[in-house]
């Protein structure tokens, strides 16, 4: 074979192998994508590597920390601490009646709380509506929604507790030990949720 | 031949170039991990953007156009939502003096769904949207003060609802 034949082949084959590097790289990317989308976990590694960009772009890093207790009412007068919830696994859910993405993720916390509530689980739904909300239509609101967990009327020192929630839903999960032990800021896959409630509930032991 | 292999080359490059941007441009953009959001003050969410100024026929029905833009990867709820517990975009107007707004047009919203719920419909506003005012000035110059009150979301999240000013002199002539 000659000289420029050989040039040829050489050019040819670095070709080839630049577009199929490129068609690698996108396929993979899309598949990374789609799995952040499903919300399947990768790993315990990438799972913590967004967690922490949850903590960089809407959450203050809590993980690992106490989680500050509250006092709040629910819709119904009565008095609730996070505290009165010792020894169980938490979520502590801030969530609107305005919120699209709350509604969405409502029937999961639904299923999620009848499946995991034997095990010592449960939810606070934490009301971010104005104060000047009728509790009535909070209520209503719940009710239609079939919601399962107790709700509970929001204020200013809950919000500052938990860094200022200023997007919603943003979810803490309190393992039995009291320390957070997840949050995610905005709608996240059921599966996201459910893993963080089994963290949650393995958090501390029984 | 020395000239066909430096054409090769650069064709081998170019394909190769090729191929690299094929492969960005074909990249879906890749979601925000864990549900995170961009932090964005819900008062930056939408922007007045014109008129500033206007000038109608003094005494007979006019449309004043009032041009909005929503923040890129934001959307917020039309005027009317497919949800009755969201919030729909409104405009108050403060009574003036010599101004009478009789009525405010809004646009129809889009359909819009988020990546978890791709079946649960919204109707939204995206990019520029412009409300039509319908107005009567008297003579002279008159202030047209409004507020948008919206309640706007990225793909993921809410933030809570909130009232942008709109501040318009209306000259009558």
């Amino acid at each position: 074979m000659k000289r420029n034949q050989w040039v040829i082949v050489l050019v040819l084959a670095a070709v080839a192998l630049m577009v199929w590097s490129g068609y690698v790289n996108y396929k993979r990317r899309k598949q990374a994508a789609q799995r952040q989308v499903q919300g399947t976990p990768e790993s315990a590694n990438n799972q913590s590597v967004q967690q922490d960009v949850a903590a960089d772009e809407g959450l203050p890093d809590l993980r690992g920390k106490r989680a500050p207790d509250f006092t709040l009412r629910t819709l119904e007068g009565k008095k609730l601490s996070l505290s009165d919830y010792k020894g169980k696994a938490v979520l502590i859910n801030f969530w609107a009646t305005w919120c699209a993405p709350c509604k969405i993720e409502m029937p999961w916390l639904i299923a999620l709380r009848s499946q995991y509530a034997p095990q010592g689980f449960e939810i606070l739904g934490v009301s971010e509506d104005d104060a000047d909300t009728p509790r009535a239509k909070l209520a209503k609101f719940g009710q239609e929604e079939g919601l399962n967990y107790p709700l509970l009327m929001g204020d200013d020192a809950i919000s500052r507790k938990y860094g200022g929630v200023e997007f919603l839903p943003t979810s803490y999960f309190v393992g039995r030990d009291g320390k957070i032990v997840a949050e995610t800021a905005g709608l996240v896959s059921k599966d996201e949720v459910e893993a963080s409630i089994k963290k949650a509930l393995a958090a501390g032991g029984k | 031949m020395p000239r066909l292999t430096a054409v090769l080359v650069t064709a081998g490059l170019a394909a190769s170039l090729s191929a690299v941007m094929w492969a960005q441009m074909k990249d879906p953009p890749l979601p925000l991990p864990g549900g995170a959001t961009q932090r964005v003050d819900p008062a930056a969410a939408v922007e007045f953007l014109s008129p500033g100024q206007v000038t109608v026929p003094a005494r007979r029905p006019a449309q004043i156009d009032l041009h909005f833009r929503v923040a890129d990867g934001l959307h917020i709820n039309s005027h009317a939502p497919l949800d009755k517990s969201l919030i729909p975009a409104r405009l108050a107007v403060v009574e003036a003096h010599g101004l009478n707004v009789t009525a405010v047009d809004f646009p129809p919203g889009t359909a819009y769904a988020l990546q978890l719920a791709p079946r649960e419909k919204l109707s939204v506003y995206t990019g520029e949207f412009v409300l039509h005012a319908h107005v009567t000035a008297e003579p002279g110059d008159h202030a047209l003060e409004a507020g948008l009150r919206y309640q706007a979301c990225d793909a993921n999240s809410c933030m809570p609802p909130h009232t942008i000013p709109v501040e318009i002199t209306v000259t009558g002539k």
